[in-house]
């Protein structure tokens, strides 16, 4: 198989321009309705849930289903009419409800009166998640900051290691796979109510690492081949750079993304959105070295004529790069 | 050899701490709130305050509770396995209540036994905590007798506190404790109050001074220090707005009452801010879901790597398993808290791993196919794809940097466990993998290119580079 990177760039890049455009459309209308371009989860907005399991469960003798609309009468008389509830489990036994953030007077009354009401509930499984308004605002804070200064990082070190031209050009490709999965996350927001949370950041993070690990190794090679052949066009180099590189690029994300999956349809409740993200995220991060940060990087290189390597220190091996 | 032997070594004999989520417990974080008195928060306060708060955390009796600072207005409290966390919550928010109560007359019998009492069920507490396994779920037989001890200590701790007056004169009034030595080089510690408060204690002191009376100390209802007053002082009590708190003291003890002191003179409110509980049963379902995913995964792995990279793709398999004993030890030896995306981390660094190896052998491959020996293509295998696995792995090293700087509780769990995967992964990737295949090619019976790339014979050329 044999790609054609340079003469086919005006598609990749089409399809690349087209999802980014998607995601931001995605991200504008959750803006509009949630005031924030993803769905903000509990870690963020803060709130209190609690994840309350029957009983009957442990001892396999469910018969009946969780009745909603009596859930809902009990958050009424407690004056929690705005809370948001979710029914879990694979035989659908476990309650999740959101609400404001609550004192631990307010959750005892209304885990007391949940039991009442439709339990009784196994106390050895449940989990309560309560995060106050300033937390919230800590944990969204810190989590921009690592993703900035880890980009910012990113740059020095590429730049240091290849030339800013290149270290610019794999920020580009980041930030489009960055857009892309919070892009999806946007519209499963949207669509199916699915939250981030502080785990989301991280996965953006780990594509981050990642996705720039896949436009390095093309680069190294794009590196190489100008080194072994000063003479050709750089487009001629950047085609055979990603084809050299193309069975590694495929089975990399392949030995990755597998395990990845394994943890989408086994792994519990918490990771399950988190293999999700990292999965479209790695899916587009291979996208973006294979079609995007190579071809952006040629078409670079021809605009300020550097189209024929004229630099020495592309011609000249660099001594820390045979170290 | 010798170090995957050790790692199996480490991994049985050390166990694996479990996070919170995994094993079941409650993690709070605890705002301590700046008041109109005292606007900002110093070093000094925090010090203070976690004192106060590791009191309350050590009467709840949970085993291997752990207070931590974070920034400089928090308090990070583990209670892996605590069984009410709404008391919990209860005991460890509000503030400091700290009273000097007089003893009731004739209470002294009394008091002698009851703290018998406590320091017996004390000992035993200590006992029992000390006989439990780290990190490992405790059994419900073991649950019953922790819970049934902890009221024992919460009755007799109570009952001591019965056997004192209620008093006005509190923490409040208390201006500073200092840990200090006297003229004879004995540890000390000098309280001082403010003016009403040291008229309080001198009628206070007045009135027990040469009975045998002591002065109840207790902070958050639990007697601190029960000092007595000497006879001297019988007349007016102890004036002056200061005294000394003699005794058997060390160093240590004598700071730590000074500590506990100061922390219940100091009127900084703590709430809490955020709590993250998880039932002890729900954390065993996901370590054994998650357990259950990242084996899938990694035996899906390996087998793509035998089929597809034939014999290298079998020796990565085994740097690989040996890669994750290794991995596994590490965790176990730096004491690393393995959490849910602890794991996560885990095994995306076994992908990173398997990158380094796909890497060197697409790399042979493609110098075997431009007609090199077997030998010098797996060795400058290695040597050109050294630079890419350098510059990926220093990137995702970055972002793990950044992760753990900035993160908290569990995204920190999961920078660490990558960032230690992947230093880890380039080692073995580096010398496993390389030792295994020069060994392996050092074997005639192994000597055949095919074995390293399908479709290309050792008798045809192939000139052709794709």
């Amino acid at each position: 198989m044999k790609l054609n990177i340079i003469q086919q760039r005006r598609l990749w890049w089409a399809i690349s321009g087209a999802l980014v455009l998607a995601s931001l459309v995605a991200m504008a209308i959750s803006w509009q309705q949630f005031g924030a371009p993803l769905r903000p989860g509990l870690d963020f907005a803060g709130g209190t849930r609690l994840q309350l399991t029957r009983t009957c469960v442990t001892t396999d003798s469910c018969t009946e289903a969780l009745d909603l609309s009596e859930v809902r009468q009990v958050l009424g008389q407690q004056g929690l009419d705005s809370s948001s509830l979710q029914v879990l489990g694979d035989d659908q036994q476990v309650l999740s409800v959101r609400t404001r953030t609550l004192d631990v007077d307010e959750r005892t009354t209304l885990q007391s009166v949940l039991n009442e009401a439709i339990g009784p509930f196994d106390a050895s499984s449940t989990q309560i998640d309560s995060v106050g308004p300033v937390i919230g605002k800590q944990l969204l804070v810190s989590g921009l900051l690592a993703l900035l200064v880890s980009f910012a990082g990113i740059v020095i070190y590429l730049s240091l290691r290849f030339k800013l031209d290149y270290a610019l050009l794999a920020i580009l490709a980041l930030a489009h796979d960055v857009i892309i999965t919070a892009g999806v996350f946007a519209v499963l927001g949207l669509v199916l109510g699915v939250e981030v949370d502080s785990l989301f950041i991280v996965s953006l993070l780990t594509i981050v690492g990642f996705s720039v690990n896949d436009t390095v190794v093309i680069y190294d090679r794009v590196r190489e081949n100008l080194k072994l052949s000063p003479g050709n066009h750089i487009n001629d180099i950047v085609d055979s750079a990603v084809n050299q590189t193309l069975g590694r690029s495929i089975n990399t994300s392949l030995t990755t993304i597998l395990p990845l999956v394994a943890i989408f349809i086994f792994g519990g409740q918490t990771l399950k959105y988190f293999a999700l993200a990292l999965i479209v995220g790695f899916l587009a991060g291979s996208y973006s070295s294979i079609f995007v940060a190579s071809s952006l990087l040629a078409l670079w290189r021809e605009r300020t004529g550097q189209a024929y390597s004229s630099d020495p220190e592309d011609v000249n091996p660099q001594p820390e790069a045979q170290s | 050899m010798a170090l995957t032997i050790a790692a199996v070594v480490v991994i049985t004999q050390i166990p694996t701490r479990l996070g919170l989520d995994l094993r079941g417990g409650s993690q709070l974080t605890i705002q301590v709130q700046p008041t109109a008195a005292i606007p900002s928060i110093s070093e000094r306060d925090m010090e203070v305050v976690q004192s106060v708060v590791e009191g309350r955390v050590n009467g709840l009796g949970v085993s291997e509770a752990v207070v931590q600072q974070l920034g400089n207005n928090q308090l990070l409290v583990q209670l892996p396995g605590v069984s009410d966390p709404e008391q919990a919550e209860r005991v460890l928010g509000g503030t400091a209540q700290l009273e000097f109560r007089a003893q009731r007359a004739g209470t002294d019998q009394q008091l002698a036994i009851e703290n018998q009492v406590l320091q017996g069920h004390l000992g035993e507490q200590a006992a029992l905590q000390a006989s439990l396994p780290e990190g490992a779920s405790v059994e419900a037989e073991t649950q019953v007798r922790i819970e049934r001890l902890q009221s024992d200590i919460q009755a007799s701790e109570a009952a001591i506190a019965n056997l004192f007056e209620p008093s006005s004169l509190g923490g409040d009034q208390l201006t500073d404790a200092i840990a200090g030595t006297d003229s004879a080089g004995r540890w000390v510690v000098s309280i001082r109050f403010n003016n009403e408060g040291g008229n309080r204690f001198a009628e206070l002191t007045k009135a027990i001074a040469g009975t045998g009376r002591a002065i109840g100390i207790f902070l958050d209802n639990r007697l601190l220090s029960a000092p007595q007053v000497n006879v001297q002082y019988a007349e007016t009590g102890i004036t002056g707005g200061g005294a000394e708190i003699s005794g058997s003291f060390t160093a240590e003890s004598a700071n730590e009452l000074a500590i506990q002191l100061r922390g219940g003179a100091l009127p900084l409110p703590v709430e809490v801010v955020e709590n993250r509980t998880v039932g002890p049963t729900l954390g065993r379902d996901s370590i054994q879901r998650s357990l259950y995913a990242g084996l899938v995964g990694l035996a899906l792995v390996l087998v793509f790597m035998a089929v597809y990279y034939r014999l290298p793709g079998i020796l990565a398999d085994v740097a690989l398993i040996i890669y994750a004993l290794l991995t596994w030890a590490a965790f176990n030896l730096l004491g690393v808290t393995l959490t849910l995306p602890g794991i996560a981390g885990f095994i995306l660094s076994i992908g990173m791993a398997v990158d380094a190896n796909v890497l060197i052998f697409e790399r042979t491959r493609e110098e075997l196919r431009s007609d090199k020996t077997l030998y010098r293509s797996v060795e400058s295998g290695f040597f050109r794809a050294f630079s890419s696995i350098l510059d990926g792995n220093v990137t995702t090293l970055i972002s793990c940097l950044a992760l753990f700087y900035f993160g908290a509780g569990l995204v920190k769990g999961f920078a660490l466990t990558l960032g230690i995967g992947v230093l880890i992964s380039m080692f073995t990737a580096l010398t496993c993998t390389r030792t295994l295949m020069f060994l392996a090619i050092s074997l005639p019976q192994f000597r055949r290119p095919s074995l390293f790339c399908p479709g290309l014979s050792s008798v045809r050329p192939n000139p052709v580079r794709p």
